[in-house]
């Protein structure tokens, strides 16, 4: 924990875990500066059971407010045919901020209180932000809000001051499943560079949300359907949260 | 739509730009075409143009005087604007609005005021208890025509700078393919000169005595302007339906699915057409034309903002609005239009703005 890096607990159990997938996408540590951090997320859904602690745990940790969040397990009941029968079953895909190396968000901001840390996190100075919205809509992936305690833009932060005082974020640390895996890309003996190297080995996908953005996500995917890549064609969400109180 | 994936669990993003940003984009377009309008007599000295021009000059000024309140009403504290000037990240097109504004509105008011300057004289010379104001207002009330031009340089400059920037702001966020077709700026542009003609119509029927249209072919300039906007709407839709433009194509794919869409753009072509043929064939229904042209200036940015933003970026299905009755909706709303009567009530209280005969009463 004095290094500045985070808990190895989680890691060490993850690594006990046998290794299932192969990288078409996998990024290279050549993508951040030497020897800086360069924090990221690698989301196994096969192992998500969509229980949403990690959505809890981001509204305690970070005093979402009501009707907002972070991150959330999207769930989809999935119908398909197998064998002449039709079958149903649930999918679950953990969205949040992905953390680009791109971010459609950084640019548009007007005052430059949207940014991307050395250490790859993209932040929001909060004592900066006027509230304008505009990186909300410049977000391809509906992860920023306005917070409507604070009117001004919110989104996850990877739970920033935890990993800079040798934690892991929020959702790894309670993710029952253990599908949520943080590092760092730079530590090439780090849980999530073995995990996706493990993968790479394995040939099984990894792969980002909508790639075609050009933004080029941190949070990676094992086992993403291609369905459910972008814009989800599906029917509507059943539940909408409640309007916020005028 | 995919029946066999039913989304059962997901965030619904509410709209976060709020119909305080519809009531701005709507204002401040209408203010850019009015300036437009009513060069035709101050710089152009077009005579049939006169008493347009006139109206015109009235409806940019009280439209771009209110347009910017209804922005800084959307950073839910005002205030918060300084950081505009203080931290200006120019890779931004909010960021350069922020300068493009205030540089617009001043070259406005310099510009309405030399226009001005004459019927403040008139109003001096009438006596009464204003006239030691107006005489220093007015400034010797020349009539002259090389300072407005010079301001009209700057005014016009900075316009067209707020034309585009207000268009470029939208189209550039590409994760939103609805906005982001190269055709937004110019449909903003076209439809703003069409609510423009819209407000002086009916301006000139509550200000003036209903008739300024008559002289100047100013029903022929909305017919003209409405055959560009369905136009440029058939193109869109072309565009969209062969594939030939990927964006496009992905707009059109995004919002065809809906039913509440389709009825949408069947409105909004429907009312296109009935303006033109009011414009061309009932030139006596110009009032109605007007506030259709109105009309249609406003549910365009109603329908591209608050509508635009109903379109889930990674969830199935639409996000459903409802208007709030407060601040956030109706309440801003009808709180703009009661700022820009208030502003239209002071600017016709002082001046006149009827014509000479009424300058002259």
């Amino acid at each position: 924990m004095s290094d500045g890096k985070p808990s190895s607990t989680r890691r060490a159990f993850l690594q006990a875990i046998p290794a299932i997938t192969a990288g078409l996408a996998l990024p290279t540590s050549a993508r951040a500066a030497p020897g800086k951090h360069h924090w990221a997320m690698l989301v196994d859904i096969r192992r998500c059971i969509g229980c949403q602690a990690c959505t809890m745990a981001c509204i305690m940790e970070n005093a979402v407010p009501e009707n907002s969040f972070r991150t959330i397990v999207s769930t989809y009941v999935v119908q398909q045919l197998t064998a002449g029968r039709t079958t149903a079953g649930t999918y679950m895909l953990p969205r949040l901020c992905n953390h680009c190396e791109d971010p459609a968000c950084v640019p548009v901001c007007p005052v430059g209180a949207t940014f991307k840390r050395d250490d790859g996190i993209v932040v929001v100075d909060g004592d900066r932000c006027v509230g304008c919205a505009y990186c909300v809509q410049a977000c391809p992936y509906d992860a920023r809000f306005i917070n409507h305690a604070t009117n001004k833009a919110d989104k996850c932060t990877f739970c920033a001051h935890r990993v800079d005082a040798g934690l892991l974020p929020a959702c790894v640390e309670t993710c029952v499943g253990g599908a949520r895996i943080f590092g760092d890309l730079n530590d090439p003996q780090g849980t999530l560079r073995r995990s996706l190297n493990a993968a790479k080995k394995n040939g099984d996908a990894i792969k980002v949300l909508k790639p075609e953005a050009g933004t080029r996500p941190n949070v990676f995917y094992i086992g993403l359907d291609d369905r459910f890549r972008g814009r989800v064609e599906g029917q509507a969400a059943l539940w909408h949260p409640t309007s916020h109180g005028a | 739509m995919n029946p066999n994936i039913v989304e059962v669990v997901n965030v619904s993003r509410e709209v976060a730009w709020l119909p305080w940003a519809v009531q701005y984009f709507f204002l401040i377009g209408l203010s850019v075409g009015a300036f437009l309008l009513s060069l035709t007599w101050y710089v152009l000295r077009w005579p049939a143009w006169k008493r347009v021009s006139r109206i015109a000059l009235l409806g940019a000024l009280t439209c771009g005087m209110t347009a910017p309140v209804a922005l800084l009403s959307d950073l839910h504290q005002p205030g918060r604007f300084l950081n505009f000037y203080l931290y200006p990240n120019l890779d931004s097109w909010m960021a350069w609005g922020a300068f493009f504004i205030p540089l617009y509105l001043g070259g406005l008011v310099l510009y309405s005021w030399l226009a001005l300057r004459p019927d403040l004289k008139r109003l001096a010379n009438a006596g009464g208890r204003g006239a030691a104001v107006y005489r220093r207002l007015a400034y010797g009330g020349h009539d002259s025509l090389g300072a407005i031009r010079a301001a009209t340089v700057f005014a016009l400059g900075a316009a067209a700078l707020v034309a585009l920037y207000t268009g470029m702001e939208v189209m550039v966020v590409s994760a939103r393919p609805l906005w982001n077709t190269p055709f937004l700026p110019v449909q903003f542009f076209l439809t703003a000169v069409a609510g423009a003609i819209g407000l002086v119509l009916v301006l000139d029927r509550g200000v003036g005595d209903g008739t300024a249209a008559m002289d100047a072919p100013l029903l022929r300039l909305l017919a003209a302007i409405q055959v560009l906007v369905l136009a440029l709407g058939a193109a869109w839709l072309l565009l969209g339906m062969s594939g030939l433009s990927p964006r496009h194509a992905e707009a059109l794919a995004q919002v065809a699915p809906s039913m509440a869409w389709r009825i949408t753009a069947v409105w909004a072509a429907g009312s296109a057409l009935a303006t033109l043929w009011l414009a061309v064939r009932r030139p006596q229904w110009r009032l109605a034309a007007g506030l259709i042209a109105l009309h249609s200036a406003w549910m365009m940015r109603w329908t591209v903002f608050i509508g635009g933003q109903g379109i889930p970026k990674t969830s199935a299905g639409y996000y459903s609005y409802t208007l709030p009755l407060g601040h956030e909706g109706l309440l801003g709303i009808v709180g703009t239009a009661g700022l820009w009567i208030a502003i239209l009530i002071l600017l016709i209280s002082v001046l006149p703005w009827g014509g000479e005969r009424r300058a002259g009463a």
